[in-house]
């Protein structure tokens, strides 16, 4: 068992006694547990107590009433959060349906969510879950029922197409579900999961009443792909129940989505008040960014994320008296996804693809890269070097021993390593392979991301200089996803959201895997990873990842994957450039959205107030 | 005529078909479809990105796909299933019609009303400085891209002090139940889109109106008419008018379709809440039965309109008649 303060879950409940009798074994001791578990979590739903949120979410204690407006980039194209993949939609029901655990949003740790208190026993192949005495909605009791459901038959449903199965299967073997009693739920892993609390984060319960007529494999005749079709947006919106913040209460389709305070909420404010203290939250369509800031700025959206190169301009208004403040938050968030350079490893051309796999050829690559000045005529300063990937914010991942390691902008290095690699000048500035044809790269990238464009455009320069030739394919970003999947280019500027825990991530970062697309025969036809195709360092992180996976220790877990990042630092099988940061405009009129002491913008929905 | 109107009718049909058809290839054409999305999300594995593709029916070759799409629209005119918001594609359709064809015709009727009186003034007061100077205006509106003009008339308006940047209503009003206050404050957002899609229309209107009035005011049955006295009121509404407006019905025709796909960028950059942006996004999602119920239908109001000009042509014009 471990204790409170872990990576694993923030309050994970600490009854060493418990433990004791445990490991005791012995199933007459068993079941004596369970009895008084039972007992136990009897007690608890007695007591219907309101959480307090954390102290960190508040500038102040806020008032009751108002309602906010915030921008929408697109209409919804459903409700269903597991029947899409629709950043419309998630931003919505993240107001509506809530996790067992959850990510305090100013800190980043697990704290409890709709599950009050879980523990993990001793082989940490087990979870209980104790769950919180909360309603839906429409007043029917949030059960063990409703989580067990929500697990097998929504979030582990292969069938539904935003499904989250493959994060609760560990080595083919999927979490299997248990209700104990009402108000308690075991999981039972194949083998201990570090992430699995962190993963639940994002398996969001929704209610078993409601979404049952669509499960195939519930109801006779309904296919399998129904569950796509739960609560779309033709709904009525009094059918879309949750246990969050807010409620729907109105959808005008491609203008606006207004949510209700849901009146019986769960969550205090630190002086006992009831949350959310908005009546509304409302989402205007806007689909342009340059009139969802020309909203922003006729005072009609209260709250907006900006770019860079709004930046200047909007800070200048803040300074001249304007209603609003411009934010500028230290990085934290997936978004916005750092880029990094890539070379196709396993391109068809012999010469290159045998440059590209040579250490030294990306590290000099790396060389070219001016990362300082990429933030300054880039990001307008408004980014920092990134992680590899894992960001500094990020405390109980990051491994500083990679800034180190991280090679700086040397072009003079850069030229010695390519000569070491055999990709000479053959005198009049042209460097040339080994074979004497002059190296030349065609650099692919999204025209429709800006600094994806610009850094393009520097690096061509850069590469000019060394005396390598690029060919900028400037392609949309659609574009630049198929080629990558499909493995034509030569060189690729990409990029890929930051997630707190690595292991939401080993789709990409662990070799073998479907998004390790720049060393794509590390996985056969079947998506299995193919070990003999991996370098010996290839072969290391894939250890270091299924290590990870099975690992309960945080201190253990943080020690594999600052080797990964070590490796990923040194042998730059990616090179990382830039990271930008959070920036956001919003109005002087709306309380608790502010910058913390470490830079970071905190402001949630349920504790903002109008002033 | 009755004839002449049900032979069009019934060769539309092979046309439609031979419309369809070649939309369908060109979607297909496109590199991808719905479910490559799918492949860059950490979430989703490739095989389960297989299964849906095989459950949408995509892994099927094309020709099958086209022919059980037309099945459903012919067996129970069903017009398919949208991949991305998992409803049938005619309620989504008609879900956006309202205002889309509120705006559009909101927009044609400006550019009618106000091209068709300055297209006289200009013609009976050729070269003239407001005819010189109506006509710059108009290759003005021809060569500004409508999205462009947007967006610099809500700059305008918003330097102005003005509140109402895009979309057809305030946030208040929106969902809101009919009201003065709400039509007020629809007209206070809905001149912008009018003048910024409508500018473009107007100024061709002008060109043809202006240059059709021309030709005819040189013909000899106008001098005729002014030898016989008549007063100028009368030569130029009566007989000129009535004469130059056949080749702008013809155009009417044209305009039909326009009635549902409009402009699309500067739908988007005006945030209406049309068919135009929603249509952009199903083409960028290949959500393919979107995308081809939407061609057909635009297809369908064209040839319609088409008709309905020439049906219009004979009752305005007394020479012209389809035996």
């Amino acid at each position: 068992m471990y204790g409170a303060q872990n990576a694993l879950g923030g309050e994970v409940r600490f009854s060493s006694w418990l433990d004791r009798t445990k490991f005791q074994g012995g199933i007459f001791v068993r079941k004596l547990l369970l009895a008084v578990l039972l007992v136990l979590s009897m007690t608890l739903s007695a007591v219907a107590s309101p959480a307090v949120v954390s102290p960190a979410l508040f500038e102040e204690i806020g008032t009751h009433g108002g309602e906010l407006v915030l921008g929408l980039a697109a209409s919804p194209r459903s409700f269903n959060f597991y029947g899409i993949i629709d950043n419309a939609a998630y931003t919505i029901l993240y107001n509506i349906i809530e996790p067992l655990v959850e990510e305090n949003p100013a800190t980043g740790e697990i704290i409890p969510g709709l599950a009050e208190s879980w523990e993990i026993d001793e082989s940490g192949t087990e979870v209980i879950f104790h769950l919180r005495d909360v309603a839906w909605s429409d007043g029917t009791p949030f059960t063990a029922d409703d989580v067990v459901f929500t697990m097998e038959h929504v979030v582990m449903n292969t069938n539904a197409e935003g499904n989250s199965a493959d994060r609760f299967t560990l080595g083919g073997q999927p979490v299997l579900w248990e209700k104990i009693d009402a108000r308690s739920v075991k999981a039972t892993l194949p083998s201990p999961y570090g992430a699995f609390t962190r993963v639940l984060t994002h398996a969001l319960m929704v209610p078993k009443h409601k979404y049952e007529p669509f499960i195939a494999a519930l109801n006779e005749g309904v296919e399998p792909g129904t569950i796509n079709q739960a609560w779309t947006t033709d709904t009525p919106l009094a059918e879309i129940v949750g246990t969050g913040p807010f409620t729907l209460s109105e959808y005008v389709v491609d203008q606006k989505v207004t949510l209700k305070r849901n009146p019986n909420y769960w969550k205090v404010d630190t002086e006992g008040n009831q949350l959310p203290y908005l009546d509304q939250l409302v989402y205007l369509v806007v689909q342009d960014d340059q009139v969802m800031l020309a909203q922003f700025r006729s005072g009609e959206i209260h709250r907006v994320t900006i770019t860079g190169q709004n930046f200047p301009g909007l800070k200048r208004e803040e300074l001249d008296g304007a209603n609003f403040r411009v934010l500028t938050g230290s990085p934290v968030s997936p978004v916005p996804s750092p880029p990094h350079l890539a070379f196709n490893w396993d391109i068809e051309d012999e010469e290159l693809r045998e440059i590209f796999r040579n250490d030294k050829f990306r590290q000099a690559i790396e060389q070219t890269i001016d990362r300082h000045r990429i933030i300054e005529d880039v990001y307008n300063t408004l980014a920092i070097i990134p992680g590899v990937p894992v960001l500094p914010a990020n405390t109980a991942f990051y491994n500083p021993a990679i800034e180190d390691i991280m090679r700086q902008y040397d072009l003079e290095k850069a030229k010695q390593l390519l000569d070491e690699v055999g990709i000479t000048d053959r005198g009049d500035g042209v460097r040339v392979l080994p074979s004497g044809r002059p190296l030349e790269l065609t650099l692919t990238t999204a025209v429709n991301v800006q600094p994806h464009n610009d850094i393009a455009v520097i690096l061509e320069n850069e590469w000019q200089e060394l005396g390598i030739t690029t060919h900028l394919q400037l392609i949309s970003s659609t574009l630049v996803g198929q080629k990558r999947t499909a493995g034509e280019y030569e060189a690729i500027i990409e990029a890929f959201g930051n997630q707190p825990d690595p292991q939401l991530r080993k789709a990409i970062w662990q070799p073998g895997r479907s998004l390790y697309y720049w060393h794509r025969s590390t996985m056969d036809e079947n998506q299995q990873p193919v070990l003999a195709n991996m370098e010996d360092w290839e072969l290391r992180i894939f250890d270091l990842f299924e290590l990870g996976e099975v690992e309960m220790d945080p201190v253990q877990r943080k020690a594999y994957y600052d080797e990964w990042q070590e490796i990923y630092a040194e042998k730059v099988p990616v090179i990382y450039i830039a990271k930008g940061m959070e920036l956001q405009a919003v109005s002087k009129a709306i309380g608790n959205v502010f910058l913390q002491a470490n830079g970071q913008i905190v402001g949630t929905n349920y504790t903002a107030f109008i002033k | 005529m009755f004839q002449y109107i049900v032979r069009r009718l019934v060769t539309m049909v092979p046309m439609m078909i031979v419309i369809s058809i070649l939309c369908f290839t060109v979607i297909q054409l496109q590199p991808g479809d719905f479910t490559t999305q799918f492949l860059t999300d950490p979430r989703i594995t490739p095989e389960q990105v297989a299964q849906i593709r095989e459950r949408l029916g995509l892994d099927q070759p094309p020709a099958l796909q086209y022919l059980t799409w037309v099945k459903g629209i012919v067996s129970s005119g069903d017009f398919g299933y949208s991949f991305a918001y998992k409803r049938p594609v005619q309620e989504l359709i008609w879900e956006r019609m309202g205002w889309t064809v509120a705006v559009a015709g909101a927009t044609i009727f400006f550019s009618w009303a106000v091209a068709i009186p300055i297209g006289i003034y200009s013609a009976t007061h050729k070269y003239s400085f407001v005819d010189y100077l109506l006509t710059f205006i108009g290759f003005i509106g021809v060569s500004i891209p409508s999205f462009f003009l947007a967006l610099v008339l809500m700059y305008l308006s918003l330097r102005l002090g003005g509140t109402a940047v895009g979309g057809l209503f305030s946030q208040q009003y929106i969902g809101a139940s009919w009201s003065w206050a709400k039509l007020m404050d629809l007209l206070r957002h809905l001149w912008i889109p009018i003048v910024a899609i409508g500018l473009s229309g107007t100024a061709g209107l002008i060109r043809l109106m202006r240059g059709s009035l021309l030709d005819v005011l040189g013909t000899q049955y106008i001098t005729t008419a002014k030898g016989k006295g008549l007063s100028q009121q009368v030569v130029i509404y009566k007989h000129a008018v009535r004469n130059a407006i056949n080749p702008l019905i013809s155009v009417f025709g044209m305009q039909l379709p326009e009635l549902i796909s409009g402009t699309i960028i500067a739908s988007i950059v005006l945030n209406l809440p049309t068919m135009g942006p929603f249509f952009y996004d199903a083409l960028i999602n290949s959500d393919q039965y979107l995308v081809m119920t939407f061609l057909m239908l635009s297809a369908f109001l064209m040839l319609i309109g088409n008709l309905l000009a020439d049906i219009l042509l004979a009752l305005t014009d007394p020479r012209i008649r389809y035996e």
